[in-house]
This record gives C-alpha cells, structure tokens and sequence, in this order.
C-alpha cells in the first residue's frame, strides 16, 4: 500500500504510484493535525506528487463547500420551521400532578353539587298548580298528621315518657299542667 | 438564550423524576441539538417536510427515553443514533419510496447550492464554487444509505470515526470501510480526468 515517492512534477501513471482508495480515505477524514503511521506515509507521497497533492485539495475544497452550503441551507430552513412542540410533563407522572388531582375533584364536585341541590328541593311537578278535587281530603289528613306532630314535640314531656314525668306519684304543678295541657290538645 | 423557534414549559414540569439527567433540562438540548439534528435529516433524506417531522419526533423519542440515557456517549452521539433510527424507520416504508418522487417539499440542489456563502473573488469563482457543491450534493444523494449516513456525519456534522461508529452500531472497521468507498464514489465522479490521464 505504501506509494513509491516520485518527483513532484513526473508522477506515473494512476494505479502504480499513486495514492491508493484507503490513502485518500484516510487523509481525507482524518481530522487535521491527526496523523497515523498510514496518513504519514501518505502525505510524504503527497508531498512529491502534484497530481495527488492536487486532487487532494480539489477534494478537500469541494467537501468543505458542500458543507458550508448545506449547512447554510439548513439553517434558513430551520428559521422557518415551526417551535418543537416539547411534552409538558410525561405521562407515566401525570398521576402524581397537584393540577391532576384538582382537576379531578373539581369534576367530581361539577356532577355531584347539581344532585345534592335537587334533594334538598325537588323540582315541583307541574300537575301540582293543578290538584284535583279529589286529593283534598288526603291533603286534610296530612294537615291533621303534621298538627299531631307539632303538638308532640311542643309538648315538654312527650307522651311515651308521661309515665316517668312524676316518678312519686304526686304532681308538680308545671308536669301536670304541661300533661293536662297535652292532654287537652289531643282532646 | 432560548430561539424563538423553541415552545417551553415551565420548568417544574421537566424535572419530576428522581434520576436527574443531562436531557432533564428540554429547553437547553432543543437549543443546542436541533440544528444539528435538523441539517442532518435534511441532508439525508432531502425532504424538508420529513426532516421537520422526524426532528420533533427525535427529540419527543429523547425526552421519553431518556431514563435509558447512560452517558456512555454524549448527548449528541445519542441524539443522531434516535435520529438515525427515525430515518432509517421512515425511508423503509413503502409510502415515502412513493411520495418521494412527487414530493413537493424535496430539497432542490439549485437552492442548495445558491445557498453558498458569497466568497472573495469573482462572480465566476463563486458559480464554480456552486458546481463543485452541485456535483457533491448529487453524488451523495447516489450513495447507499449508509455510505451516505456515514458521509455526512463525517463531514457535515464533522464527528469522529469512533462516534459516528457509536451512532450508527457498525464497528469501527466497517465505518471506515463504508465512508472510503463513499470517498471513492465522489472522487471518481469528481475527478474524471485523472481517470484517462
């Protein structure tokens, strides 16, 4: 592989005395300044053959221009491309996101507020303006229920617990007048 | 400080887990990577459409991935292997073998190379100058796909051997192998006269 060194300016034919494919590729993408036992034998031929030494930075020059215009080229390109959309956080943590978690409780109270209002106030039926004659009389017996009820708990000793009220048998003014009184009110 | 290409989120969003790692902080490795990242799927693929697409998905593949990130490569290194992954995935289908013919968004090698920057010297050196970068520009886009890869990390991202034999999984010898024949492909083709010399 080593070239034979020939004057600068007789060099022979291609194929016998010149740089070899692997010389040229070695000088050629070895960084400058980098130097081998393979590239210093290659440049001492470059050296003394014009023709090589010629090509090599015919070669050289045209690499470093298609870089420069590709690179100039890519550049323009990039200016007009539009902004990298980066991930705003990864999936696999998106569990462990206070805003997560917020917005999840936020849904959880949209559906479950609009329920708890409608039983505390049901929505009144629309027959309800209209109640038939005949729904009066049970509306009278709810009335009479409700009175009972009232009566009951306005009472100071309710009826069950009458019993114990006076435990000796003797009465004391405010318990026997509080069980005549609702005595008197059931009457 | 961050382009204005660049959509960022708060930072308490990017750092929840516990193994911190250097892909934790986006904003920075958008800032830094996707140039490099974007110019090499334009140059490989040649379809500024899929170059987009495939760099956002190289960085979404990267921030999801990147509990696998062993810095046992730099961020770079890792960045181009998703990268190269991506291609490789987009150009087997059979849709992009189709569309790629009728693409509207595929790169013309005029723009490309127009694109030179002006040098000092003639308005003739300069268009020269623009040959040299079309006949490059086509015969690289001649290469197999993994001369080709290999090509332009070697010299258009100007990374090592021994990295680009990290990126791409291949051994050292066969980075080498590949990108010499690449080498040989563009100088048969760009020096022609030497041939019958």
């Amino acid at each position: 592989m080593t070239p034979q060194s020939t004057p600068r300016t007789a060099c022979s034919p291609l194929g016998s005395n010149h740089l070899t494919e692997d010389q040229f590729g070695e000088l050629l993408s070895q960084p400058t300044g980098v130097r081998t036992s393979e590239t210093t034998i290659a440049e001492a031929h470059v050296h003394t053959c014009e023709l090589c030494a010629a090509e090599l930075a015919t070669l050289r020059e045209s690499i470093s221009l298609f870089r420069q215009a590709s690179s100039a080229y890519a550049d323009n390109e990039l200016r007009n491309l539009p902004p990298v959309q980066l991930p705003a956080r990864p999936a696999q943590t998106l569990a462990l996101q206070p805003a997560y978690w917020a917005a999840a409780a936020a849904i959880v109270l949209a559906a479950f507020l609009p329920m708890q209002a409608l039983r505390q106030h049901p929505l009144q039926p629309a027959s309800a303006s209209t109640t038939s004659v005949a729904d009066r009389p049970v509306q009278s017996e709810d009335e009479a229920l409700l009175e009972g009820i009232d009566t009951e708990i306005s009472a100071s000793v309710p009826t069950p617990m009458q019993a114990l009220a006076d435990p000796t048998g003797g009465g004391s003014g405010d318990i026997d007048s509080s069980v005549s009184t609702s005595t008197q009110r059931k009457d | 400080m961050v382009p204005d290409n660049i959509k960022t989120f708060p930072p308490t969003s990017l750092t929840l887990d516990a193994r911190a790692t250097p892909l934790d902080d986006l904003e920075t490795i958008v800032a830094l990577y996707q140039p490099r990242v974007f110019r090499f799927l334009l140059a490989n693929l040649r379809d500024r459409d899929a170059a987009e697409t495939l760099t956002q998905e190289t960085f979404l593949r990267a921030w999801s991935a990147r509990e696998s990130f062993r810095e046992d490569c730099s961020v770079a290194t890792w960045l181009i292997r998703i990268a190269l992954n991506l291609a490789r995935d987009h150009t087997r289908t059979g849709r992009f073998r189709f569309w790629k013919h009728i693409a509207t968004s595929a790169i013309d090698v005029d723009e490309v190379a127009a694109s030179l920057p002006n040098r000092e010297g003639s308005a003739e050196a300069q268009l020269i100058a623009q040959e040299q970068v079309k006949l490059i520009w086509k015969t690289v886009a001649g290469l197999s796909p993994r001369q080709r890869t290999i090509f332009l990390l070697r010299f258009l991202e100007e990374m090592e051997i021994p990295e680009i034999a990290i990126a791409t999984s291949l051994p050292l010898g066969t980075v080498k192998s590949h990108l010499y024949r690449a080498l040989h492909m563009i100088r048969t083709r760009h020096t022609p006269q030497k041939e019958t010399s």
